[in-house]
């Protein structure tokens, strides 16, 4: 598929990878040609200085035969070199005062201007020379006490291949590293940006079709993996959520429908019929009675989602989970006298812990009615605080016909309701109100067979100290 | 009660609640002022003399509970019903902490509001000195605790001796089911069980039970009340 490639190629360019990989590409590159240069400019001036103080030395031979035997003794040892072979490689010439050549192996006086001394570089043909073309040649020249001008110098043009190599070498080497670093830095992007791509892709996939899809893993346990992971695992939490909405949707929709509907048909009946004042009283009475069901089941849910976003926690105090179980024990006990049921107080006398009292209330209370609810009429109902290893346990049993191991997990869900509780009063909230209070004091929620019955444990986070 | 003492300030700006309130606390009996916004409630609250003050929280233009500040630090006693559709516990926690008197969540029932009033009312103008109260043949000793009727005693538990005492000082009007959680218990949400209902009616047994005439009554779809025949 060429166009997939050339996307994914697209892509790899455009990624900050890239762009990362390119400016360290850039800096190294800076680095190593800033070594190279240094590298090739001291090799190439060392060279030089060694031919430089070569030709110095000869040139003061030179001098101090002049010095000694005058411009003669010079021109014979100058023909000496001439007929040397070792000296093959050395150029000279000695001029008069007007610049015409007296002797040595140059055809003429090279062009050195009007100074009258130094260094000088020139092309000029060598006698001895085979190349076709003349070499390049450094020299020294100065002029002597009689006026007469010596120029003393040699052929350079090995050392000019020589570093004409180096140069070569240093510049082939840092293009082979731009290209390695170029082929590697597109690889290592290539693969984040594949990995970004499947993340991109499920992404896509979830916004166009829903949250079932997942990341898939390569099992290499690196980083890309882990977030795969906690991208996945966030998924999950999220449709879990999401289908928790829907599940809470549907039965609001349809625990909230039956009051509505029964209000608009009494209305309705009310709205065609005759005034009558004894009816329209209990119609009115109903009715209200009915819409206030309906803004307690409102209130409920927005309390339950106000406890889930966590805003409550700086309300949190030390407390005496005993003296709240105490006072819910109270509240309740006139409801429980009414079912025939003994409602107690067990365990420990004091179980202190971390926790907004009003909502520990609200939840045991619950817990309290519930158990009253559905537990045996007659029977009993204990509430018992404990510290089991520093860890504050607050409980609730009854000893009614329980609840059946597979519905434990569904119970804390909103709205859940058993089969055969359905026509108990109630909204189903209580549970999930209590699921939400224990998050948000990080409790675990244990259920138990009470054998018979149902024994539901708090297990609290120990109290701060 | 004086003349005075009838007259409410209800802000609200939202002029069909507004009417409706105007309208039934006028039956009622009271005189009702009405502001739209925080700062008509600042004139209006500074310049006259109010039995209770009734206050939103969400006002177009000053908050309500500022609007409560201000008026208590110009040296208004008037006690401060804060109605509001924040109906989250630390909401009341706030409006109460920040010198309301007490607290009401839209939507509410009128009675609710009535009994509210007519309790704040009240405390506003009468303190209770004695220790000993009565209705009809009903005497609860506030020091020792215990209560009777015709001279016999009444087996109470501390709580619903609480319960009764509250009902006593209320007299002749209606107490809610969300009053009662409040001042007895100190509770500040709703059970939405009929778990009152159930307590109220373990009192009834123990103060009402075979006597000459019923004290505590039921009041269809508000609460109950205290009140002796005649």
């Amino acid at each position: 598929m060429p166009g997939t490639v050339s996307v994914l190629l697209a892509k790899t360019l455009t990624s900050s990878t890239f762009r990362l990989a390119l400016i360290a590409i850039g800096t190294f590159g800076v680095i190593v040609s800033a070594i190279f240069s240094y590298v090739y400019f001291s090799t190439s001036s060392y060279v030089r200085s060694r031919w430089d103080r070569a030709i110095m030395t000869e040139y003061a031979s030179l001098r101090s035969v002049y010095d000694r035997s005058g411009r003669d003794g010079l021109i014979s040892l100058m023909q000496q070199r001439l007929a040397d072979k070792s000296f093959a490689e050395n150029v000279y010439i000695l001029a008069d005062p007007s610049l015409a050549t007296l002797a040595g192996n140059l055809k003429a006086w090279p062009p050195t201007g009007t100074a009258a001394g130094g260094w000088t570089e020139f092309r000029a043909p060598k006698p001895v020379s085979t190349a076709t073309s003349p070499p390049l040649l450094r020299a020294m020249f100065a002029t002597l006490p009689q006026g007469d001008r010596l120029l003393v110098g040699r052929d350079i043009s090995d050392l000019d291949s020589f570093t004409d190599q180096i140069k070569a070498a240093v510049i082939s080497s840092v293009a082979l590293i731009f290209v390695l670093a170029a082929v590697a830095s597109i690889l290592v992007t290539r693969r984040t940006v594949g990995r970004i791509e499947s993340i991109n892709a499920t992404s896509r996939a979830i916004m166009q079709s829903g949250l079932d899809k997942r990341i898939p893993l390569r099992g290499t346990h690196d980083e890309w993996d882990r977030v795969a992971e906690n991208l996945n695992q966030m998924l999950e939490r999220i449709e879990t959520l999401m289908g928790e909405i829907k599940q809470v949707g549907d039965n609001v929709a349809h625990d909230l429908r039956t009051p509505l509907t029964r209000m608009r048909g009494r209305l309705e009946k009310a709205y065609h019929g005759e005034r009558a004042g004894e009816a329209d009283q209990t119609l009115i009475g109903d009715t209200i009675a009915d819409l206030d069901a309906v803004l307690r089941m409102f209130a409920s849910i927005t309390r339950i989602a106000q406890i889930e976003t966590q805003a409550r926690q700086h309300a949190f105090r030390t407390v005496n989970l005993v003296d709240i179980a105490g006072e819910v024990v109270e509240l309740y006990d006139a409801a429980a006298e009414q079912d025939d049921t003994r409602l107690t107080v067990a365990g420990d006398r004091e179980v202190k812990m971390t926790g907004d009292r009003d909502l520990i209330f609200d939840a045991i209370a619950n817990l309290v009615d519930n158990a009253i609810k559905h537990g045996r009429a007659g029977g009993q109902v204990v509430v018992s605080c404990e510290n089991i290893d520093g860890t504050p346990v607050v409980s609730v049993a009854d000893d009614g016909p329980g609840i059946p191991a597979g519905e434990y997990e569904h119970v804390f869900k909103r709205f859940y309701r058993l089969e055969r509780s359905r026509y108990a009063p109630g909204n189903g909230l209580g549970l999930s109100l209590v699921a939400a209070i224990a998050r948000l004091h990080a409790a675990r929620i244990e259920m138990l067979d009470n054998a018979p019955g149902l024994r539901l444990r708090l297990w609290f986070s120990p109290p701060e100290s | 009660m004086t003349g005075g003492h009838r007259r409410i300030l209800v802000v609200e700006d939202d002029p069909e609640t507004a009417g409706q309130l105007a309208e039934q606390l006028t039956t009622s009996g009271y005189r009702v002022d009405l502001a739209s916004s925080g700062n008509e409630a600042l004139s209006r609250g500074a310049a006259s003399d109010y039995a209770v003050i009734t206050i939103d929280r969400m006002l177009p233009d000053i908050d309500g509970i500022t609007v409560m500040r201000q008026l208590r630090d110009d040296g208004i006693a008037a006690p401060f019903l804060i109605i509001s559709a924040l109906g989250e516990v630390d909401d009341k926690v706030r409006g109460l902490r920040a010198g309301g008197d007490d607290y009401l969540v839209k939507p509410f029932s009128f009675v609710e509001l009535l009994a509210r009033i007519e309790a704040l009312g009240r405390r506003s103008d009468t303190v209770v000195k004695e220790t000993i109260l009565r209705v009809g043949d009903l005497a609860i000793d506030l020091m020792s605790r215990t209560a009777s009727r015709r001279g016999k005693d009444i087996a109470l538990l501390p709580r619903e001796f609480q319960l009764l005492e509250y009902l006593v000082r209320n007299e002749g009007r209606v107490v809610s089911r969300a009053m009662l959680l409040q001042h007895v218990w100190d509770l500040h949400f709703d059970p939405s069980t009929n778990i009152i209902d159930v307590y109220v009616g373990r009192v009834r047994r123990k103060v009402d039970g075979q006597q000459a005439y019923p004290l505590i009554h039921t009041v269809r779809g508000a609460g109950y009340r205290l009140r002796a025949p005649g």
